[in-house]
């Protein structure tokens, strides 16, 4: 399985328990569309593309995004948390070919 | 005479050849392969709002650029102003693209703001369109035209 490299930032980067902040999250993918040909070989190059992401606190689901094939090249995806407490931020991103990864980060508030 | 009839028919020889080629090319992009998630913006609003349609409202603030110069890379933000409990879901939808739907967001209590931010490709000049479905099944909505000077689909 193929490994990729992903970031997740939190915005502002100190924040106190009870704040709402902006989770970044950002995959090296290449999203192909299934439409584009390849220039040297002329074949339509297959469709790949992230189908799910999900956003765990302290193993608690709470969101999912479910992008298409239309979310650019290395996608971004922005969403709000509220701080209740220090924890881990775990993202579950598979794709259409069934390559399945995951990245968490320590959550600390201060004060 | 028969120089004559020669000459015309050389004259009508690349009027007609031209008159193929763009009717080959028209017939081409009417038969342009789709992809296997085409659907039509109209078919995909129905699906998100279960048949009810979307009723505009300026609760939802939708930021796109007015000129996006590469539509492979177009950034979208969508804030919806209500609380959070009322909030179910957010869609991005495009009008024009073969599959109109961007990303469907499954948002709960704990996001604290309904809020989310992405980058879509644009095939070509058209609107984004997102829609906020709440808890009571009802769905609200917010446009935007984008002038799109480079393609960045297919």
């Amino acid at each position: 399985m193929a490994k990729r490299k992903s970031i997740i930032k939190i915005k502002p980067r100190k924040y106190k328990v009870g704040d709402i902040v902006k989770v970044d999250f950002i995959v090296i993918h290449p999203m192909e569309t299934g439409m584009r040909k390849d220039k040297k070989t002329g074949k339509i190059k297959p469709m790949h593309y992230i189908n799910e992401v999900k956003f765990y606190f302290n193993d608690e689901l709470f969101t999912t995004i479910i992008p298409w094939e239309t979310v650019s090249t290395n996608p971004y995806f922005s969403i709000n948390m509220k701080v209740t407490g220090p924890g881990v931020i775990k993202v579950v991103y598979k794709d259409n070919l069934g390559e399945v990864n995951e990245k968490s980060k320590k959550v600390k508030p201060k004060g | 005479m028969e120089r004559r009839s020669f000459l015309k028919g050389i004259g009508a020889l690349p009027a007609l050849g031209v008159l193929g080629a763009s009717s080959v090319t028209l017939l081409a992009k009417e038969s342009k392969p789709k992809g296997k998630n085409a659907i039509s913006f109209k078919k995909a609003l129905e699906v998100i709002t279960h048949g009810k349609g979307a009723k505009e409202s300026d609760k939802v603030h939708l930021v796109v650029p007015e000129i996006a110069e590469n539509g492979a890379v177009v950034p979208v933000k969508v804030n919806v102003e209500l609380p959070i409990e009322q909030v179910k879901s957010i869609h991005i939808l495009s009008t024009k693209n073969s599959n109109a739907r961007c990303a469907d967001v499954f948002l709960t209590p704990r996001n604290g703001k309904a809020y989310f931010a992405t980058r879509i490709k644009l095939g070509g000049t058209q609107e984004v369109v997102a829609v906020a479905v709440l808890k009571d099944g009802s769905a609200i909505m917010a446009k935007k035209p984008v002038k799109v000077t480079i393609g960045g689909c297919g």
